[in-house]
Formats: structure tokens, C-alpha cells, sequence
């Protein structure tokens, strides 16, 4: 077995050292390009899929949210939730809110939107919008009379919101008047401008939640709260943890809040990536098989002569398909080489989707699958053309 | 032992039959220097390649040492050239990849033999058929003779039992020929291997205990010659 491989790598070593070098870059080439379209398209669609989940986590939801028992409307004793919720382990920010559906006026233009009532402490501890500030500052503690509104909500002059709610032009330091569902009308300063690039986010606005709580006569009450946890992508055990400490009412993880939208973009990707896979994959058999096969058949009469001097066809058969091994090798490497400068070109000028700049992800379960199946097309490709023609008549190889 | 009963050999190629042998039968002992003559077209590569395993006749069959070859597999068949044939073809068949001494080496790399060994004993048969400054060229850039020398090279590099050769000399010039017949003779003579080869040149025959000659696929004539009595 061991004196097989021998002559098997002997003869795949010589071949290769020896035989057409245009072919030998070419084939590796064209498995790295294979690999790079393999890899590529994944790494994007991680890409929306990772720039949607830190969205909704920053902006909208935080990585769980907790919600009113079914058919509450507002969470009752909020505080003492909240503490309760704060206390457990890994949880590293909580911030009730309030939300209710107004009506802003400005300038005798008006939108419908949502209107957020926060305590601005809480709100930094879970999200990131007051680093988003475009203008102006985010809300503090007191700020009974001031609001920060989303860069589409305070929209630009003269541009309406092609179907999205905008005022068109609020700048910082204006007063909107804002009409509550009980027709309670109030005046509101705006203190800052918002940009998250989030849809729902940027066509909300929020003030505190003591101006709220006393238009709607609530007292500590909240429509839900959202919960920071120490790191991402661990909601399912953090929402079983908070569940196992008592708590009675609705938690969600922010998966379960962003579903529908987001799950069937992210369906419709997927996909594309298995039909971009499996086209690739099938170029790359047919491609690889071409060249090698036609290699091999150039090979017939050394093969024939091989065979008459008393070398077993499976050691012939192990030298190509070592062949193979080894271009599908050099095929990878050149196909991660040329992966990374696209990657690294697109993490410096990433890719601008509705949701935001998108960076790729490259995931090293795709890269795995890609080099396993490149490698396991190379060696069919390899190994039945050369099986073909190691089985032929000795002299029929050798003479015509 | 060789033995050969009734070998026939027909090709078919569509509607037309060749019958390049038509009923061939022979004794060769072992440790004899047998030559084949005949017309172009009378057989001998084809009784050689049969007798090489390289091919199965039609009807017939050839025994080797008291065993039906015909009978082996594939694979045994491959064991069996690997291990005791040595075949020098009429187009010499070098692989173009390799070097001369890697030519003559692969069969010594597959029956396991040491680096250092088959190396050593590599160049030592190409200095023995003339081309030990010739080791590492390649097939294109080697001449005729050349490579008809590193073919026989790689046929006797082994020491087999039996070799074949057919028209070893072809393109050799007389001073070569005789020194390669000389190597022959005392191979066959030193290790008693059985020999057979086929030749166009009368004075061949000084070398062959025997001599089969072919007419269209049959015995024409079987003689012994000086060698042999
Ligand atoms: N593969 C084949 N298909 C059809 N006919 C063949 C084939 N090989 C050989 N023949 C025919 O068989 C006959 C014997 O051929 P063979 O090669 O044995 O002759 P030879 O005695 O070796 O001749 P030469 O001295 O020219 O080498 C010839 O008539 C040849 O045309
Ligand atoms: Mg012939």
C-alpha cells in the first residue's frame, strides 16, 4: 500500500513538475475563482443578516424585550419589574417604555408616527441612538417639555417622505405640537436629530417618560422594556433565564420581534446563495472535469505503457487523483488569497443596503464547506476519467 | 518453461478479420536465447505481446511455467509482468515525462526497492547500454537509439526471468547492436534468463540457440542454431 503511493506521488509529482504549466495555472485559477464565488456571496448575505440583527439590537428592540401579559395593555409596577430584571445575571441594561401612536404638526404640515416615552438613563444603557445624534443632543433626565426625533420624521424642506411620515425640514430648537390618541394636545421643543438609518426608528421620536406618563394618567407603567444582555447572540438562553427567574410576563427575543420583515428577506437571500452555490458548483465540476479529463486522455498512451510494464491501475488512478489533490490545494489557497482582498476591499467600502453599510462576514462553516466541496468535485472529476482510461485495452492505449 | 499451444489471433475490425496468428505452437526451455524472424506482417509482435501478457490470443493457450497465464486477472496479470517480464517494445513506449533513469526506475520504485538501490542500480544499467551520460535527458532529447537503449534498460533493470524484446536493434548501428546482444548473452547466460527476440538480421542468429520463423501467421520453420547445439 505504502510502495503504491509511492510510485502514485512519484508519477503525480513528475507530472506535474514536468507538464504543461499554462494548463496547471489555468485549472488553479479557475478553482479559485469557484472558491471566491462559493464564499462571496455567503459572506454578503452574513453581512445583511449581521448589519440587520446589530440594527434591531441597537436601535429597535435591545436583544430581548419584555411585553405586557396577553391582554394588558401596559406593564403595571414597572419599577419593580425593572429592579427584579436588573438583578439577574448577565443582564447588563433594562428601559421601560412607553409608546403610543400621534400625531405631529408642524408648520401646518402633520405626520403619524410613534411617539417613545423614556427615562434618557435607562434608554443609554440598552440603546445606541444617542450616539446617533445628527444634530442637537439626546434627552436628560427632567426633560418634561423636549424631544428627539428621527432624521425621516424631522425629514428635509421641500422633500416629502415618499410615503414615509416627515415633517419636512423640523431643525433643533423648533416646536412641534404633538396630538395624543385621548386629543390631548402638547408643544414640544426638539432638542436633537436622530439618524439610525433603522426605518422604524428614524420616523419615531421620543421624550421622557414623565411627559407621557401624565398626558395618558399612567403611573409607573410601561408598554414594554427592553433588556440589554452582556453579549449578543445568546438570546434564546438569556429569554429561558429570565423566564426561569419568575418572570410572568411576555418576553421576547428581538429575533421574535423582527420576524416576518427581515426572516423573509433573509429567506429570499438564502436562496439565491443555494442556487449561486449550486451553479457554482456545477461550473466547477464541469470545468475542472474538462481540463482534467482532457488531460487525461492525453495521457492514454502513457497510461497503456504504465499498465504493460506491471504498474497496477489503481497506482495510476492515485496519481491523478494526487494531482488533482494537489491543484485543488493550490486552487484554495489562491481562492482565500483572492477572497480576502475582496473581503478586505469591501470592509473599507462596504456595501450600502437600506439598512446600513453592510461589512461581509465570512464564516468560517461556509469556507469549510466551500474547500470540502471543491475538493470533493476535484477528485471525481479527477478520478473517472482516469479510472476510464486505466481500465482500456493495454494496446489499444499504447498504439492507436 | 514457455508454452505455446495453438495460439491463434484474429483482429476484427468491423466486417473484415485479420488473422495474424493462425495456430502457433512451441516449446521454450528456460534459460534459452530464442530469436523470431519472419516478413513484416507475419506475426511476431503479436506473439510477443501474447507471450508478454499484453494481449489474449483468440484461441489457444500460452503456458508459463506450467500455468495457464491467461487465467490470471487483471491484476495478476500486472503482477506478473511487474515481476517476471522484462518487454522491449518495437516503439520503444518511454514515458515523455520522465528522465531516462526515471524511466527505467518506475518498475523498481513499485516492487518496493530502496531509493539509494534503484538509483545506484538505475545508472548502472544505462551505463551498461551505453548511456550513462545520458541519464537525465528526456525523451525529446534523446535519438532513436537512445531511447531504444533506455527501453531495454528498463526491460532488463529488474533481472527478470523472462524478457522480451522485439527488434531490440532496430535502430541501432552494427557496433551497438553487437554490444547490446553481447549484454543479452550474458544476461541469459549469468542469471539462465529466457530470452526471446525478434530480429530482422542475419547475423543475429549467431546469438539464438534457436530460431522460429513466421509466415503469415504460422510456423514457417523452427531451427537450432550454433548457440544452442
Ligand atoms: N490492432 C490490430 N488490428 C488489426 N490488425 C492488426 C492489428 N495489429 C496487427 N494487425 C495485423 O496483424 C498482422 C501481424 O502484425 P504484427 O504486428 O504482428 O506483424 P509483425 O510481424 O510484427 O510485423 P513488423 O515486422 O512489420 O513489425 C499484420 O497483418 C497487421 O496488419
Ligand atoms: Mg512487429
Amino acid at each position: 500500500m505504502l510502495e503504491n503511493l509511492r510510485v502514485a506521488s512519484f508519477l503525480a509529482f513528475k507530472q506535474v513538475q514536468r507538464g504543461s504549466k499554462g494548463t496547471l495555472i489555468l485549472t488553479i485559477m479557475i478553482i479559485a475563482l469557484v472558491f471566491v464565488n462559493l464564499v462571496f456571496l455567503p459572506s454578503i448575505i452574513s453581512g445583511v443578516i449581521e448589519t440587520f440583527n446589530t440594527q434591531s439590537i441597537n436601535f429597535n428592540y435591545g436583544n430581548l424585550v419584555i411585553e405586557p401579559r396577553e391582554g394588558d395593555q401596559y406593564i403595571s409596577d414597572a419599577d419593580t419589574l425593572q429592579k427584579k430584571v436588573e438583578r439577574i445575571p448577565g443582564i447588563v441594561g433594562t428601559s421601560p417604555r412607553i409608546s403610543t401612536g400621534v400625531t405631529y404638526f408642524y408648520k401646518g404640515r402633520d405626520a403619524r408616527s410613534t411617539l417613545y416615552g423614556i427615562n434618557p438613563q435607562d434608554e443609554r444603557s440598552v440603546t445606541t441612538i444617542h450616539e446617533n445624534m445628527v444634530r442637537g443632543e439626546f434627552l436628560s433626565a427632567g426633560d418634561t417639555d423636549k424631544i428627539v426625533m428621527g432624521a425621516t420624521l424631522a425629514g428635509t424642506e421641500g422633500e416629502a417622505g415618499g410615503g414615509l411620515p416627515t415633517l419636512q425640514g423640523v431643525q433643533v430648537g423648533d416646536s412641534v405640537e404633538v396630538a395624543f390618541p385621548n386629543g390631548e394636545r402638547r408643544t414640544f421643543q426638539v432638542k436633537g436629530i436622530y439618524e439610525t438609518q433603522s426605518i422604524g426608528v428614524d420616523t419615531s421620536a421620543f421624550t421622557t417618560t414623565g411627559a407621557v406618563a401624565q398626558v395618558l394618567g399612567l403611573e409607573n407603567q410601561a408598554s414594554e422594556i427592553l433588556v440589554k444582555t452582556a453579549v449578543n447572540g445568546q438570546e434564546e438562553m438569556y429569554r429561558t433565564r429570565l423566564l426561569s427567574y419568575g418572570i410572568q410576563q411576555q418576553v421576547f427575543t428581538f429575533r421574535q420581534k423582527a420576524a416576518g420583515f427581515v426572516d423573509q428577506a433573509i429567506q429570499s437571500f438564502e436562496i439565491i446563495n443555494a442556487i449561486s452555490t449550486l451553479v457554482s458548483l456545477i461550473i466547477a465540476v464541469v470545468v475542472v472535469f474538462i481540463v482534467i479529463f482532457i488531460n487525461t486522455v492525453n495521457k492514454r498512451r502513457q497510461i497503456g505503457i504504465l499498465k504493460a510494464i506491471g504498474i497496477d491501475k489503481q497506482i495510476i488512478i492515485n496519481s491523478y487523483v494526487l494531482q488533482v489533490l494537489f491543484i485543488a490545494t493550490l486552487g484554495a489557497l489562491v481562492g482565500i488569497v483572492l477572497t480576502s482582498g475582496v473581503i478586505y476591499y469591501l470592509t473599507i467600502n462596504p456595501l450600502v443596503f437600506p439598512g446600513g453599510p453592510v461589512f461581509p462576514v465570512v464564516e468560517p462553516a461556509t469556507v469549510a464547506r466551500s474547500i470540502a466541496s471543491l475538493f470533493a468535485v476535484s477528485i471525481v472529476a479527477g478520478y473517472i476519467p482516469a479510472w476510464k482510461t486505466a481500465r482500456e485495452d493495454i494496446l489499444d492505449a499504447i498504439q492507436r | 518453461m514457455i508454452v505455446a499451444e495453438e495460439v491463434t489471433r484474429v483482429y476484427r475490425m468491423g466486417k473484415v478479420e485479420v488473422r495474424a496468428l493462425k495456430g502457433v505452437s512451441f516449446t521454450i526451455a528456460d534459460g534459452e536465447f530464442v530469436g523470431i524472424t519472419g516478413a513484416s506482417g507475419s506475426g511476431k509482435s503479436t506473439l510477443l505481446h501474447i507471450l508478454g501478457l499484453l494481449d489474449r490470443p483468440t484461441s489457444g493457450r500460452v503456458l508459463i511455467n506450467g500455468r495457464n497465464v491467461q487465467k490470471l486477472s487483471d491484476r495478476q496479470q500486472t503482477l506478473f509482468r511487474l515481476n517476471r517480464l522484462g518487454y522491449v517494445f518495437q516503439d520503444y513506449a518511454l514515458i515523455p515525462e520522465l528522465t531516462a533513469i526515471e524511466n527505467v526506475i518506475v518498475t523498481s520504485l513499485a516492487r518496493g526497492v530502496s531509493e539509494k538501490e534503484y538509483l545506484k542500480r538505475g545508472a548502472e544499467v544505462l551505463r551498461e547500454v551505453g548511456l550513462g551520460d545520458r541519464i537525465n535527458h528526456r525523451q525529446s532529447e534523446l535519438s532513436g537509439g537512445e531511447q531504444q537503449r533506455v527501453a531495454i534498460a528498463r526491460a532488463i533493470v529488474n533481472k527478470p526471468s523472462i524478457l522480451l524484446a522485439d527488434e531490440p536493434c532496430a535502430n541501432l548501428d552494427s557496433e551497438t547492436s553487437k554490444s547490446i546482444l553481447d549484454l543479452f548473452k550474458q544476461l541469459n547466460e549469468d542469471l539462465n534468463q529466457t530470452i526471446v527476440m525478434v530480429s530482422h538480421e542475419k547475423w543475429h542468429e549467431r546469438y539464438f540457440c534457436r530460431i522460429i520463423d513466421l509466415k503469415d501467421g504460422l510456423i514457417n520453420s523452427m531451427r537450432e542454431c550454433d548457440a544452442g547445439r
